[in-house]
C-alpha cells in the first residue's frame, strides 16, 4: 500500500517491490505497536466486561493488514530472496555461502575436521 | 503440618507488596502478560540497512573547500542522452500541465 510507502527511497541495501513493501510494513507495525498491544490488553482481560472486549476485538481485526507483525518476512538483503533466509546474516543462504567463503563475514569460517 | 490456606493466601499477599507484583491468588486472567511484553517495533523496524549517504550529499559536504566531484555513471548517462539528443532520437518532451489537467 502506498501510503505506508516512504517518499523517498530510505534504503541501503538491494531494493525491489517486495523488500520495500516489507519495509513499509515493519514501519507500520512499529508505529501502530503500541494501539495494538493495548487492544490485545483489553481482548485478554477477562475482568473487563465483554462488549468492551469485544469492541477490542473488532477493531483489532479492522487494523490494516500492514500493522500485523505477521505480514513482516524476513528478506534477503543482499538479493531480496524470501525463503532460506540465514537470520543472524539476514542473508539468504546462497548468498550467506558467497559471502563467508569471500571472508566477508567476520567470524565465520568453512568446516572441516 | 499442613498450612493452612489462609496463611498461604497471607504469604503470597506479602510476597506481592514486596516485589511489587499483583496480587491475583484464583489465576485470573488480567492480560497482564500482554503489559509485560517488550516492545519488537524497533528491533523490526531496522532490519534493513538505511540509506546513509548519497552521492549527492558527498558533492554538497566538499563543496565549501571548492573541490569537485565527478559521478562517473550520472556523466555517461547525460553523455548518452546528449548523443540521443543530436541524432534527434531522445524521449519527448513532456506535455504541458493545462493540456493534462482537462483529463479527469
Amino acid at each position: 500500500m502506498s501510503m505506508f510507502r516512504a517518499k523517498k527511497l530510505d534504503l541501503g541495501c538491494f531494493t525491489n517491490i517486495k523488500i520495500i513493501r516489507d519495509h513499509s510494513k515493519r514501519k507500520a507495525y512499529e508505529a501502530a505497536e503500541a494501539e495494538r498491544q493495548a487492544l490485545r490488553y483489553i481482548v485478554r482481560n477477562t475482568t473487563l466486561p465483554p462488549r468492551t472486549r469485544a469492541i477490542a476485538q473488532l477493531q483489532l481485526t479492522q487494523m490494516h493488514c500492514y500493522t500485523r507483525p505477521t505480514q513482516i518476512r524476513n528478506r534477503c538483503i543482499l538479493g531480496g530472496k524470501g525463503r532460506g533466509i540465514l537470520g543472524d546474516f539476514k542473508m539468504s543462504r546462497f548468498n550467506f555461502r558467497m559471502q563467508a567463503l569471500a571472508g566477508n563475514i567476520p567470524g565465520v569460517k568453512k568446516a572441516s575436521w | 503440618m499442613a498450612v493452612p490456606r489462609a496463611r498461604l493466601l497471607d504469604l503470597m499477599r506479602a510476597q506481592c507488596e514486596l516485589f511489587a507484583t499483583t496480587f491475583n491468588p484464583e489465576g485470573v486472567r488480567t492480560g497482564n502478560k500482554i503489559l509485560r511484553q517488550r516492545l519488537r517495533g524497533p528491533a523490526l523496524a531496522s532490519y534493513y540497512p538505511r540509506k546513509v549517504m548519497t552521492f549527492r550529499d558527498f558533492q554538497d559536504e566538499f563543496k565549501p573547500l571548492e573541490l569537485e566531484i565527478e559521478e562517473e555513471g550520472e556523466v555517461d548517462r547525460l553523455e548518452h542522452i546528449a548523443a540521443l539528443k543530436a541524432r534527434g532520437k531522445s524521449a519527448p518532451k513532456k506535455k504541458r500541465e493545462a493540456n493534462t489537467s482537462k483529463k479527469k
